[in-house]
């Protein structure tokens, strides 16, 4: 049976401290410490096409979440760049 | 303790009601109708399964299940979606459950009129979206926007995030038909016409039925608003390095005046301190935000672009942070999550617990929020220093008034509970909690809800205590529209009604 193998994946990268909770492996990408999950939830073992999956599959949703109730999106960083060049 | 069986004969009668597929009695369809996502003994789930369930498709075989039920003497609840923080859809004397879910057509779209009429089974994010290629959608907009049903929506007289602009549920529904409890059919509006949003003829029935928990009878049919689709939106999130600068700014963006404006939402010290371990848009915020407030808004291109302008000489002005594009509009598209999202708890030593989310709700005028915050996190911490089970979670705060936001405010306190823990205990200290922040909103000159309704066990027994003589009126307006205490029985104290008529 041909199939993806959890130990055939490149090691994931490396992770740096965000918080005393929190750790990042990618930028934007947020997970919670390790070491807070040893009792009650542990974590499991996900292969890295899967962690992006399911982050990417979260960005579309959001989007399509915008699209639903509007055709587009104001933006407050344009609108401040106007203020300051209209001296207000 | 077993579950009650339901006499054969009813049975079959609902098989020839319904059909033989629309009735269900295996042990999976009565266990699995038994919870709504609010807090729910789970040690004691029989106590709350219904004996039967049936589908209907229509009108007719709603009201031919009602009348049956009078009959044979047995309990009718009905339920929507299921996604209600109160026990509305709970049938807490067991008896026939009416699950709507089947009752999910669209039955006209009058776009001369601005009216689209529904089945109560629909959603209304399938609605909206069914509306989309006319140029139109259904803004009734609560964290359950993709999963509750406009039969629940009108039977909580749901909060809408967007009713600053849009309106809440018995803004947005024009008129509905209900199955009363004893099976005969009457369509209730502002007046008589089912299209009609204004009329000064007869007692204005749409309110009494809006809200009743599933007391007062079945919806089967309504008539909604065709909103026009707005071409634009505007979400700015602000930060702040307290609660109290947080909550000044946020009654002076509400004081705006501006009519695209569809909420204003306040985030306490400990909403942050919550979103720190688990959201990636506040993880990495400067130690200095302590709290937070959110503006949306809709409409045409222009007017949101000329508001969200004013927003921000609002915000320059009274020395708010803007969190930036990216935070402030993927946070405000992710306001529907919770419902769809495992949740981590901590427990006092820090440890991730998947717990349940649950938020009590209540309506606070704006002048009383720092006072009803600090009694609310009492009550929550001593809760959580009894019981390494409660987890709080912080509190937001939402413009509550529909068209005119900003003097009072849907305000909740969100808690992560490990209910697999649940013991009497654990359950007896939870229901005294929840009862304790009930009554700190009416002390305060609130209402104990806003958005869920105040039939659960707990906050119930306030209930007279808020509405006064109101509270007698109730009880004789169920006692006359359901002589046999059938519709639900059981929620609100109304079988108080039956007691003193004995």
């Amino acid at each position: 049976m041909l199939g993806f193998r959890l130990s055939a994946q490149r090691p994931p990268a490396e992770h740096r401290r965000i918080s005393d909770v929190v750790i990042s492996r990618y930028e934007h990408v947020y997970e919670v410490d390790p070491r807070l999950m040893q009792e009650h939830v542990r974590q499991q073992s996900l292969p890295e096409w899967d962690f992006h999956r399911i982050i990417e599959n979260r960005v579309e949703h959001l989007v399509w979440m915008q699209q639903h109730f509007a055709d587009s999106v104001i933006s407050g960083d344009d609108l401040i760049r106007e203020l300051e060049q209209e001296g207000d | 303790m077993a579950v009650p069986t339901l006499d054969t004969a009813v049975v079959d009668e609902l098989v020839a009601i319904c059909g033989e597929e629309n009735v269900l009695t295996g042990r999976s369809a009565l266990f699995n109708r038994a919870r709504v996502p609010a807090p729910f003994p789970l040690h004691r789930w029989e106590q709350f399964t219904p004996q039967a369930v049936v589908l209907p498709t229509s009108t007719e075989q709603v009201s031919a299940v009602v009348k049956l039920a009078n009959r044979a003497r047995v309990p009718v609840v009905p339920r929507a979606g299921a996604t209600g923080l109160s026990d509305g859809a709970v049938p807490i004397r067991h008896g026939i459950l009416v699950d709507v879910k089947r009752m999910d057509k669209i039955l006209e779209i009058d776009v001369d009129d601005r009216t689209v009429t529904v089945q109560p089974g629909i959603n209304m994010m399938k609605l909206s979206q069914r509306l989309q290629p006319l140029g139109f959608i259904y803004p009734d907009d609560p964290a359950s926007y993709p999963c509750s049903l406009v039969g629940g929506r009108i039977g909580t007289s749901g909060f809408s995030l967007i009713s600053g602009r849009f309106g809440h549920t018995r803004d947005l529904v024009i008129s509905f038909e209900i199955v009363l409890p004893t099976g005969d059919v009457i369509r209730v509006g502002d007046g008589g016409g089912r299209k009609i949003r204004k009329s000064s003829s007869g007692y204005q029935l749409k309110h009494l039925f809006m809200g009743h928990q599933g007391t007062l009878g079945i919806v089967t049919e309504a008539t909604l608003e065709l909103v026009t689709r707005p071409e634009a939106e505007f979400s700015a999130f602000f930060s702040y390095p307290s609660y109290l600068d947080a909550w000044r700014a946020t009654g002076e963006f509400a004081r705006s005046g501006l009519a695209t404006l569809a909420g204003v939402v306040l985030f306490d010290e400990q909403k942050v301190a919550y979103l720190r371990r688990d959201d990636e848009a506040w993880i990495p915020a400067p130690d200095w935000v302590k709290s937070i407030t959110a503006v949306a808004m809709y409409g045409q291109k222009d007017e949101v672009r000329a508001g969200a302008k004013q927003i921000m000489r609002i915000a320059k002005a009274n020395g708010s942070t803007y969190a930036g594009d990216e935070v402030s509009q993927g946070d405000w598209w992710s306001r529907h999550d919770r419902y769809a999202t495992p949740l981590h708890g901590r427990t006092r030593s820090g440890q991730a617990v998947l717990m349940s989310w649950h938020c009590e709700d209540a309506a606070i005028n704006h002048s009383q929020l720092p006072a009803v915050r600090e009694k609310w996190h009492w009550i929550v911490d001593d809760l959580r220093r009894r019981f390494d089970t409660f987890d709080d979670w912080g509190m937001f705060s939402y413009t509550n008034g529909a068209f005119r936001p900003g003097g009072d405010y849907l305000t909740e306190i969100d808690v992560g509970i490990w209910e697999q823990r649940y013991d009497e205990e654990m359950w007896a200290a939870w229901v005294d909690a929840k009862r304790e922040i009930a009554r700190v909103a009416i002390e305060h000159g609130g209402s104990m809800s806003s958005c869920h309704g105040s039939c659960r066990e707990g906050e119930v027994d306030l209930l007279p205590l808020e509405l006064g003589g109101g509270f007698d009126v109730m009880k004789k307006v169920k006692r006359v529209l359901d002589p046999n205490n059938v519709m639900n029985p059981g929620k609100y104290l109304l079988d108080q009604a039956y007691e003193e008529e004995a």
